[in-house]
């Protein structure tokens, strides 16, 4: 019986919550209008507004300027305002309190809202305001809980703030978007509901609806980015959190209205923060406050990505248009957060429009994107999407960027440019290859029941990068002669699955529950296949190196999150994860010269307590302890979050907390074929366990327009692992050992160090009005040492001294411009000194290079500015359902160093300085059906 | 919070750019003959760098310290041939830009019962090439090594104009395999890319040798790691050996 009314009920509250704009809507569908208009537009939408009872808001001055003579016969309202609005070149909004706005240009809603307000009295028909409580008060201190959602999708809005009126009870929805709140002093108290692109919205409890789930559904805001009007919302396309450390929150949606490089790239934006470096233009994965890309632990729907780039490095595995919003920890991450030294990013995927069917898609000169979205019946619904990138002219600049063959001898030893002697650079035929990616998401939501929801996520991503080339050589002088094809293929992918229950336990208590599958594998084919013709006898060739790395990941989760007191919140949950990884390297098809296959168990606890003695303090004291098969031993991870909230305006911050790695990736060395990354497993001998000490404190001054914030870290971390593979046989630039056998002996070693990385990060946000943006300055340094290279602390790689980034976007009407400008100091490299030879016993003479101090040199600095124009297209009713997009990448062509490569030929020194992307444009078109 | 950023500390104490090259091996039975020269720059076309002269180097070892003798041209000599015997450890010592430079080596013993399982090789023709064929044994060296000392084998070719049997590799005539701590070595018929008479030398040699030969040097600036030498406070090689030669003859027909 009980069972049966839920449903009933919750589809009243759902009318009920969001009555006036749908009522609106709902009276434009289906008021079917026979009417002979001759008159002003003012003078009609005064009859209508009349008419039907509909709040219609315009400027009169302007409107009345307007004729209309047509005679409507048995058409819908809706199509009426439609064809008015689009004789007169006018729009029309729905505003949430069911308010129809004319407007002229597309910005000018937020100025008839507030001449609205103030004349709140002299328009025809009132928009219905809250309703009054009906009943004096029945029920008091009592729990609420529920789900703010979007209202034209049913998409959940986690971060949503859901406040009970005139009190300073307030919370933020989860990410599943659900709340609870303990304590509400009435059943006639009312709700404020907001959330960032969304228009705030108040509901009125009851004392039939509070006893059931309260789904709190809002109307977007009519453009994302400059809402002057709502309060303390942040309105920007990345924020920093700032009741909460180290926080950085990204919802996709914006995403166009900046800069990109052929994809909205989700990982890429957040490169634009302070703490998160953005000169690493080849890779996807990011560099934390002078953590490594393998460091950064990143979540989709709840399972491990391993792999979170595309095509060199140059485009984020995660596709945009599936992403419902990703939240970035770069450091002093929660207990239910482990396994990673330095950083967390979560990215939740959309669970599908729940409302209506949509389908939409982006071109651009790279790839192209396109999803389908749709409910089920009433209780699920799905969505996929799919991109493919293909060989424009773009991509052919990206990857003749890479693989460019042109090298330059340089006389003066460092310095100058040239492309990258890439793999069988000089000589022979290269064939156009053929390398490309694709990308599938897809999702399914159940609702088993009201508090009980069932969610299926799957991805699939694939990358196929193609070097292979044909190589024929003459004959010199003999009857001999080569074809040989040099296959340089690697293939690589992820997949991941996910299946969820999300569970409303009590009205305080929830529960998530994650079975998830992560796989990833890269396969890499140098062989060498063909015919040599020597004498006129012909032999076939197969010679060369196959690597595989396979990593399976099998884990199962539960995070519960209780409120147990209106000021004390625990979260605790159980996690196991069972991996494989394996590591195959063969030569010459027959003799594998590495062979690992390791699987460890981790599996453990954590909680966490969330504490708001007073509305000043919030503490987060919380444990993790792990278990990890391999070596048998317990890792405890305690860590502590804590602000403080001086004034409104005024916050202060601080965190710290232990953390422990367990797989990592190390880079095999390859000379002649680029280095290879592959991921390895801790074990208890040659790649211990890895861990990392956080101490955060920062404070932030926040008013309604600027946010102003300051964060400072150290982080030490110990048992970092580097690799070195060196196979013997091979040689560098002077060949001094003959390769006589058919296979070659491999040495390994695996060099373990410790390492320090620590920082200040500013940045000065102006949050909202027409022009919008941030500069930030970080002030860092990361610095390694092993054993193996001395006692002494060297930079790390990704050691960036000063990095500054300015990031502005201007709101105009249906446009929007970006102008983006990022500049750091160079990396650091080891660079060679000099050369010296030595005459070996056969009398041959071997080069060899004299190198600085590890990383003792620096790159050039690196800066580069991009812009960007985007034009939105809009509806007559105001909806977005697309945009066309200008991108400039590096507009003033200035030349980023990536790296040098040396050649030793003949005694000499051949430099090539290897290039980051020039001046690039990039048009991207994106449009969905509704 | 600012206190958290500390200066940059300076580095490296040494400049590697100004460490001096040195090349000496200790072979008993011969004069010493040591080599000191600059580094080159990298874009430099000649063979050796800058010679240094006018340096004091001494070798002990052990019990008597003798003084090389400088021959103007970056070559230090000693000729007392009787100086340099097996089982000996050796130092050498001088002072360069006021820093001691200084290298030790052992002479490991002699190669004993140095032998071939022919010494006529016959290569491959064009009619009967095939990979079963490059790919198999031409000839094996055996010797003695109870002590695992390392070895080398060391191919030079006496003919004057060595005739290349595979044009197309421009591989070079003489060279030399990594035997390691072995006390056999098969040597497969592609290995041999030149006819004529060639000596097989069997080098017994140190540990420092060795890695110096088989490092490869990486290129990209990402990771460039120096070459292995037991110089301190230089570059190069000071390695004792000693050899015995088997002499072949290779054809093909």
């Amino acid at each position: 019986m009980k069972k049966s009314l839920i449903p009933l009920l919750l589809f009243t509250i759902v009318l009920h919550c969001t009555a006036q704009a749908q009522h609106t809507k709902r009276l434009l569908k289906k008021s079917i209008i026979n009417h002979f208009f001759t008159c002003t537009l003012d003078k009609m939408f005064d009859t209508i507004s009349v008419a039907y009872q509909i709040p219609i808001f315009f400027e009169r001055e302007q409107i009345q300027k307007m004729d209309v003579a047509n005679h409507f016969f048995e058409e819908s309202l809706e199509d009426v305002f439609k064809y008015v609005c689009k004789e007169n070149n006018l729009q029309y909004w729905i505003e949430n309190d069911g308010t129809i706005y004319i407007l002229q240009k597309p910005d000018d809603l937020p100025r008839l809202r507030q001449q609205n307000q103030l004349k709140k009295t002299g328009g025809l028909v009132k928009p219905k305001h809250l309703e009054l409580a009906v009943n004096p008060p029945t029920r008091h201190h009592f729990a609420i809980h529920g789900k703010v959602s979007d209202q034209n999708t049913g998409e959940a809005l986690p971060g949503a703030t859901v406040k009970i009126r005139f009190t300073d009870l307030s919370t933020m929805t989860n990410t599943d978007g659900s709340f609870s709140i303990l304590n509400v002093p009435s059943d006639t108290v009312s709700v404020e509901v907001s959330f960032i692109g969304y228009q705030k919205d108040i509901f009125r409890l009851n004392s039939k609806n509070i006893d059931s789930a309260l789904v709190f559904a809002l109307f977007p805001t009519m453009n994302a980015l400059n809402e002057v009007e709502i309060t303390d919302k942040k309105t920007g396309v990345l924020n920093t959190d700032s009741k909460k450390v180290s926080v950085l929150q990204l919802n996709p949606t914006a995403l166009d209205k900046l800069p990109n490089i052929g994809e909205r790239d989700v990982m890429r934006a957040f490169q634009l923060m302070p703490g998160v470096s953005a000169t690493n233009e080849s890779s996807s994965g990011a560099y934390v406050r002078g953590g490594t890309p393998d460091q950064n632990l990143v979540t989709f729907d709840g399972f491990t990505v391993y792999q979170v780039d595309h095509l060199y490095g140059f485009f984020s595995a995660f596709n945009s248009n599936a992403v419902r919003d990703v939240d970035m920890y770069k450091g002093g991450f929660s207990s239910k957060y482990g396994g990673r030294l330095s950083s967390v990013t979560e990215i939740r995927g959309k669970d599908g429009n729940k409302i209506e069917t949509n389908i939409g898609g982006d071109l651009s000169l790279l790839s192209t994107n396109i999803y389908a979205e749709s409910p089920i019946g009433s209780k699920s619904s799905a969505l996929i999407a799919f991109r493919r990138s293909y060989q424009g002219p773009f991509y052919d600049k990206i990857f003749g960027q890479f693989n460019s063959s042109a090298t330059t001898a340089i006389p003066s030893g460092r310095g100058g440019f040239g492309g990258r002697g890439g793999p069988g650079g000089g000589f022979g035929n290269q064939t156009t290859p053929s390398s490309y990616f694709y990308d599938i998401n897809a999702k399914y939501v159940y609702a088993l029941s009201p508090k009980n929801t069932l969610s299926v996520s799957y991805y699939n991503g694939h990358d196929n990068v193609d070097n292979s080339r044909e190589m024929n050589i003459p004959a010199f002088g003999t009857a001999s002669s080569s074809d040989i094809k040099i296959n340089d293929k690697t293939i690589s992918g992820n997949t991941g699955a996910a299946l969820k229950l999300t569970s409303t336990v009590a009205k305080n208590l929830t529960n998530n529950t994650i079975l998830s599958y992560s796989g990833f594998f890269s396969d890499r084919d140098r062989t060498n296949t063909g015919n040599v013709t020597d004498s006129g006898t012909t032999t076939t060739i197969n010679s060369g190196t196959l690597e595989k790395n396979r990593l399976r990941d099998l884990s199962i989760k539960s995070d519960w999150e209780w409120q147990a007191t209106s000021k004390v919140k625990f979260l605790y949950g159980a996690f196991g994860s069972n991996l494989n990884i394996k590591y195959n390297y063969t030569q010459n098809d027959t003799s594998q010269l590495i062979n690992k296959n390791n699987t460890g168990t981790i599996g453990g606890v954590y909680t966490e307590a969330e504490i708001e003695p007073n509305d000043k303090l919030h503490i987060q004291p919380g444990l993790r302890s792990t278990y990890f098969s391999p070596d048998g031993k317990m890792y405890f991870e305690p860590r502590l979050n804590l602000t403080y909230h001086f004034t409104d305006e005024f916050n202060l911050k601080g965190a710290t907390g232990r953390f422990y790695q367990f797989t990592k990736q190390v880079v095999r060395e390859d000379v002649a074929g680029g280095d290879r990354n592959f991921w390895v497993l801790a074990n208890n001998s040659t790649i211990p366990v890895a861990s990392a000490n956080h101490f955060i404190a920062g404070f932030n001054y926040e008013t309604r327009e600027f946010l102003f914030d300051v964060e400072a870290y150290y982080k030490k971390l110990d048992k970092i692992t580097e690799y070195s593979i060196r196979q013997e046989g091979f040689a560098g630039g002077g060949m001094p050992f003959r390769n006589n056998g058919g296979t070659a002996t491999l040495t390994e070693d695996f060099y373990n160090g410790r390492g320090f990385a620590k920082g200040i990060e500013f940045m000065l946000q102006k949050k909202m009005g027409k022009y919008t943006g941030w500069i930030s300055y970080t002030l860092a340094q990361a610095k390694n040492q092993y054993d193996v290279y001395g006692d002494q602390y060297f930079s790390a790689p990704q050691d960036i001294t000063h990095e500054v980034k300015s990031i502005n976007m201007y709101h105009l009407q249906r446009w929007s411009f970006s102008a983006l400008f990022i500049a750091s100091t160079g990396h650091p490299y080891t660079a060679p000194l000099g050369t010296y030879s030595v005459t070996t016993l056969d009398g041959n003479k071997v080069t060899y290079l004299t190198i600085s101090a590890k990383n003792g040199e620096r790159l050039p600095a690196y800066h580069r500015l991009d812009l960007s124009a985007t034009y939105d297209l809009l509806k007559i009713d105001g909806h977005k359902v697309g945009s066309i997009g200008l991108s400039l990448f590096n507009v003033y062509n200035h030349v980023n160093s990536w790296y040098n490569e040396y050649y030793i030929r003949n005694n000499q020194v051949t430099t090539t300085n290897v290039k980051y992307l020039g001046f690039t444009p990039n048009i991207t078109l994106s449009l969905k059906w509704k | 919070m600012i206190a958290l950023i500390a200066s940059c500390k300076k580095e490296n104490t040494v400049d590697n750019a100004t460490k001096p090259v040195v090349i000496g091996y200790l072979i008993p039975g011969q004069s010493i003959s040591l080599r000191v020269y600059s580094q080159k720059g990298l874009s430099d076309t000649a063979t050796y760098g800058t010679p240094i002269t006018g340096l004091t180097p001494s070798v002990s070892d052990g019990s008597k310290t003798v003084q090389l003798t400088d021959s103007g041209n970056g070559i230090y000599t000693y000729n007392d041939l009787s100086f340099v015997s097996s089982g000996k450890t050796y130092q050498l010592k001088f002072t360069y830009n006021s820093l001691p430079v200084t290298a030790t080596t052992s002479v490991p013993s002699k190669p004993v019962g140095f032998t071939a399982s022919k010494t006529l090789i016959n290569l491959p023709t064009g009619s009967t090439i095939s990979p079963q064929a490059t790919d198999s044994i031409a000839v094996t060296f055996k010797w003695k090594n109870p002590d695992s000392l390392y070895h080398v084998i060391v191919f030079k070719n006496d003919d004057s104009s060595p005739f290349n049997i595979h044009p197309q590799f421009n591989a070079a005539v003489n060279f030399t395999i990594n035997a390691k701590k072995a006390e056999y070595y098969n040597v497969y018929y592609r290995t041999f890319n030149y006819i004529g008479i060639y000596r097989a030398i069997l080098w017994s040699v140190s540990e420092d040798y060795i890695n110096m030969l088989k490092t490869n040097a990486n290129t990209s600036s990402q990771r460039l790691t120096d070459a292995p030498t037991n110089i301190i406070n230089g570059y190069g090689i000071f390695s004792g050996m000693q050899s015995d030669t088997i002499k072949l003859q290779l054809t093909q027909y």
